[in-house]
C-alpha cells in the first residue's frame, strides 16, 4: 500500500475525462434524450388516455321529472359513470350527461330518435315509496356492459337520494373512522398512520427502491465497461504508470457516477415537469378541468434519506463492479464477470418489494443494517415511518465502513486484475496477484 | 548515481519470471534488454515503474527505493500499444501530461513540437482510432516522455514499424540522451542494440545469462571472428584445416569464421600468406551480439509476443 500518492488532483483530471467521455458518447446522448422523452411521454398517458378514450364517449340525455333530487346528484352520476378524478379514468371511453329539465322530454325524445344521444335516461319518482325509478331508452343490449353500468350508477343515484331522504349522505356515511395505532407502552406516542397513507407510501417507497436499482445496475455495469475498456484497448498500461490504483478506481467511480446522475437527473427532470404540466395540457386538449396526480408523501426526510442512500449504494456497488470490471480482458465479458454482483443487487431488491408490506419485521430491521441491502430496505422502513434518526445513522456508519473496505478490495483486486491478461482470470489467481501487488 | 536492480525474483504461480536479477545501469546510458519471448524482459520493466512488486530484492534510483521516488521519475512505452480511441491526440496527451503534473498549456505546446518533429502535426486534432499503428506509436512516446521523466523505459519500441518511423523514432531516442536521460530498452533487433546501446543485459527465463557493456558482452565468450576474401577461391576450403577455426559462414562478399578461444587469429593470416593467396579482404572482430545471444539462448524467436503475462502463463 505504499506508493500510493495522495488521491488528487489525479483521480479528479480521471474523473473528468471520464465524464466527458461518457456524455460526449453517442449513445449517451440519444440515450438520454429518448429516456427523457419516454419519461415525459409516460407522465402524459392519461391525458391521451382519456383524448382517445373521449371520441368513444357514450351521449346520454338525463330528463329529470322527480321533484327533489338530491343537489349533488348530476356529480354521483357522473362520477358513478365516469370514475373519480383520484381513481383515473375510465379506459374503456366515458359517458357525457346532458341534464334535461322535465319539460323537455317530448324534445329529447326527438333528439334520441335523430341519433344525436346514445340513450335517453328518464329519472321519475314513485308516488307511493317516494322511490326514484328510472328508464333507460337505448338500443344498445340491455344485458350489456353499458346498460349494466348505467343500471349500477342509478342504483348509486337511488342510495344517494334514499340518504338526503333520512337526512344523511354517502360522504358522511363513508368517512374514514378515526383510529390510531399505538406501542405496547403507555408512554409511547401514536404513529398516526391512517390506512390511505399506508398504502401510498408503501407506492412511493416502492418508486425510490426501483430508482435506486435501476441506477445501481444500469451505471455500475458503466463502470466495469469503463474499466474493461481501458485494459482491453491497453491504455492501462500507459495509465498504471501515470497514476495509483487507488486515484484510477477514484477516478472511474466519479466520473461514471456523475454521468450516470447527469442521465438521471434528465431522466427525472422530465418526469417532474410532465407532472407539473399535465393538468394544464390536460385542460388544453381536452377542455375542463382534471388536476393532475399530485406527489404526495414525499416528505423532506425522505428525500433527503434517499439521496444519502442513493449516492452511498451507488459508491459501494461502483467500487465493486470496478473491481469485476478489472478481471476481463474485453468489454463483451463484462456481463458474465458481472453477474455475481448483478444477483447481490437483484435479492436486495426482491427483498426490498417484500419487507415493504412489512417494514417492522424483525428481519427487515436486522438486514436493513447489512451494508448491501440498506439502499433498499432501510430507504423502505424510513418510507413507512418506523426509524427513528440514530437507526439510520447506524446504517449509515455501516455503510461508510463497508465502502472503505470495498475500496481497499477494490483497489487490490483492481491493481492485480489489470495485468492479468487471459481468457478468464479465476478467483485464485487473483486474490494470489492481490496480495503481492503494490 | 544509477538503477541498481538487486537481487530481484518474482513468481507468477508456479512460473518463475525472474530469477535472482541484479543490475546496474548508469545515469546517461543507452542499456537494452534482450532475451526471447518469455524471458522476463517485460516483467523486469514493470517491476522497475513499481507496477509489479517482486517478490524478494529491490530496485533502487539514485539510492533512494523506487517505492518511494515520485512516479514522474519514469517515462514508460508499454510493448502493448494502446490509446484511448475516441479522444482526440491533443487531449489525450495534455491529459497524460496533467496525470504527471504538466501544466496544460505546456503539455499542448510540447505535444505540437513534437507533432512537428514527428511530422504529423496535422494529426493534433484526429481521434487516436483514425491514426495508423505507426503513427499511434509516436503518440505514445510523445505521451512517455511530456513530462520529461530522467528514466526512460520502452518495451520493444521498434516493433511493427516501417523503416522511416525507425529512424525517427531513433532520432527522438538519441535526442533524449543528449538531454542526459537514462533510456532502457527492450528487443529483439540485435543491429538496433549494436547501433544505439551502451550497456546489455540478456535475459533468459528470468535469468541474466550476460551482461555489461556491448565491447565486453561481445568478448565475453573468447572467441573471435575472422573474415577473409581471397581471389579465385570463394571456397576457401584450407579455412577448416587450421587448428581451432570453424567455418561460420560462406557469403559471396566473404567467408567468416570462429577461432576458438586461445588461438590466435592472426594464424589464418598466416595460412593465407603461406599459400600465396591474393587476399582482397582481412578482418578480424568480436562475435556479434546475435552470435552471442544464439550462444546463450539458443534461436533467436522472432515471432511476434502477445502480452507478457501471457507468455508467462502460458
Amino acid at each position: 500500500m505504499t506508493g500510493w500518492r495522495t488521491l488528487f488532483p489525479n483521480a479528479w483530471y480521471i474523473s473528468v475525462r471520464e465524464f466527458r467521455s461518457r456524455a460526449s458518447s453517442r449513445s449517451f446522448v440519444i440515450g438520454t434524450v429518448l429516456l427523457a422523452i419516454l419519461a415525459f411521454a409516460a407522465t402524459q398517458a392519461p391525458v391521451l388516455i382519456d383524448k382517445v378514450a373521449g371520441g368513444s364517449q357514450t351521449r346520454i340525455e338525463v330528463v329529470d321529472l322527480a321533484s327533489g333530487l338530491p343537489s349533488d346528484a348530476p356529480t354521483v352520476l357522473d362520477q358513478s359513470l365516469n370514475g373519480t378524478a383520484t381513481s383515473g379514468s375510465s379506459l374503456l371511453g366515458g359517458y357525457a350527461l346532458s341534464w334535461l329539465a322535465g319539460g323537455q322530454l317530448s324534445a329529447a325524445q326527438q333528439d334520441l330518435q335523430g341519433g344525436k344521444f346514445d340513450a335517453l335516461l328518464i329519472v321519475d319518482r314513485d308516488p307511493a315509496s317516494s322511490d326514484l325509478v328510472f328508464t333507460l331508452r337505448t338500443d344498445m343490449p340491455a344485458d350489456g356492459r353499458q346498460a349494466q353500468t348505467i343500471g349500477n350508477a342509478v342504483y348509486s343515484l337511488a342510495i344517494e337520494d334514499r340518504l338526503a331522504r333520512a337526512g344523511t349522505s354517502t360522504a358522511a356515511v363513508l368517512a374514514p373512522a378515526k383510529w390510531s395505532v399505538l406501542p405496547v407502552s403507555l408512554s409511547g406516542t401514536a404513529t398516526t398512520n391512517n390506512i390511505n397513507q399506508e398504502l401510498s407510501s408503501s407506492l412511493l417507497s416502492t418508486g425510490l427502491v426501483v430508482l435506486i436499482f435501476m441506477a445501481i445496475i444500469t451505471y455500475g455495469t458503466w463502470v466495469a465497461m469503463s474499466v474493461a475498456e481501458e485494459k482491453g484497448s491497453r491504455v492501462m498500461e500507459l495509465m498504471l504508470n501515470a497514476t495509483t490504483p487507488l486515484q484510477m478506481l477514484a477516478g472511474k467511480v466519479i466520473g461514471n457516477g456523475a454521468a450516470g446522475l447527469t442521465q438521471y437527473g434528465a431522466i427525472l427532470g422530465a418526469v417532474l415537469v410532465g407532472l407539473l404540466v399535465q393538468g394544464p395540457i390536460h385542460r388544453a386538449v381536452l377542455g375542463g378541468s382534471d388536476s393532475g396526480p399530485a406527489v404526495s408523501g414525499l416528505t423532506v426526510p425522505l428525500v433527503a434519506s434517499f439521496m444519502v442512500l442513493f449516492a452511498l449504494g451507488f459508491l459501494l456497488y461502483s467500487l465493486l463492479y470496478a473491481a469485476l470490471g478489472s478481471l476481463v480482458s474485453r468489454q463483451e465479458d463484462v456481463q458474465s464477470a458481472t453477474s455475481p454482483l448483478m444477483m447481490l443487487v437483484m435479492v436486495g431488491y426482491f427483498m426490498s418489494i417484500v419487507a415493504i408490506q412489512s417494514v417492522t419485521d424483525t428481519w427487515v430491521v436486522v438486514l436493513s443494517y447489512v451494508p448491501f441491502f440498506s439502499p433498499y430496505l432501510m430507504l423502505a422502513r424510513v418510507a413507512g415511518g418506523h426509524v427513528q434518526l440514530w437507526e439510520f445513522g447506524l446504517a449509515v456508519v455501516f455503510m461508510l465502513a463497508a465502502i472503505a473496505v470495498a475500496l481497499f478490495l477494490a483497489a487490490r483486486i483492481y491493481s492485480a486484475g489489470v495485468l492479468l491478461y487471459g481468457q478468464r482470470v479465476g478467483l485464485r489467481q487473483v486474490l494470489k496477484a492481490a496480495r503481492v501487488s503494490r | 548515481m544509477s538503477l541498481v536492480i538487486d537481487s530481484v525474483s518474482k513468481n507468477f504461480g508456479e512460473v518463475q519470471a525472474l530469477y535472482d536479477v541484479s543490475l546496474e545501469i548508469k545515469p546517461g546510458e543507452v542499456f537494452g534488454f534482450l532475451g526471447a519471448n518469455g524471458a522476463g524482459k517485460t516483467t523486469a520493466m514493470r517491476i522497475v515503474l513499481d507496477i509489479l512488486r517482486p517478490d524478494s530484492g529491490t530496485v533502487a534510483w539514485n539510492g533512494r527505493l523506487n517505492t518511494e521516488v515520485s512516479r514522474d521519475t519514469w517515462g514508460y512505452l508499454p510493448e502493448e500499444r494502446g490509446l484511448y480511441a475516441k479522444m482526440k491526440v491533443i487531449d489525450q496527451l495534455t491529459f497524460f501530461g496533467k496525470l504527471h503534473g504538466v501544466k496544460p498549456k505546456k503539455a499542448e505546446q510540447e505535444t505540437r513540437d513534437w507533432l512537428e518533429r514527428f511530422r504529423i502535426p496535422e494529426y493534433a486534432d484526429k481521434r487516436a482510432e483514425q491514426l495508423s499503428k505507426g503513427n499511434q506509436q509516436k503518440i505514445q512516446f510523445i505521451a512517455a516522455i511530456l513530462h520529461d521523466p530522467q528514466v526512460l523505459l520502452m518495451d520493444e519500441p521498434f516493433t511493427g514499424l516501417d523503416p522511416v518511423n525507425v529512424a525517427l523514432l531513433k532520432e527522438a531516442f538519441l535526442e533524449m540522451k543528449d538531454r542526459g536521460k537514462t533510456l532502457i530498452f527492450s528487443t529483439h533487433q540485435m543491429e538496433t542494440v549494436q547501433e544505439l546501446c551502451q550497456s546489455i543485459a540478456i535475459l533468459d527465463r528470468g535469468r541474466v545469462v550476460v551482461g555489461g557493456t556491448v565491447r565486453d558482452v561481445r568478448r565475453s565468450s573468447g572467441r573471435q571472428m575472422v573474415r577473409i576474401a581471397v581471389d579465385g577461391d570463394p571456397e576457401i576450403a584450407w579455412l577448416a584445416t587450421i587448428d581451432g577455426v570453424r567455418v561460420s559462414r560462406r557469403g559471396q562478399d566473404y567467408t567468416e569464421a570462429e577461432v576458438a578461444s586461445g588461438h590466435d587469429p592472426e594464424l589464418v593470416l598466416q595460412e593465407a600468406l603461406g599459400r600465396r593467396c591474393r587476399i582482397l579482404h582481412f578482418e578480424i572482430t568480436d562475435p556479434s551480439l546475435e552470435e552471442i545471444f544464439i550462444e546463450h539462448v539458443g534461436q533467436i524467436d522472432t515471432s511476434e509476443r502477445t502480452l507478457a503475462p501471457k507468455a508467462v502463463y502460458a
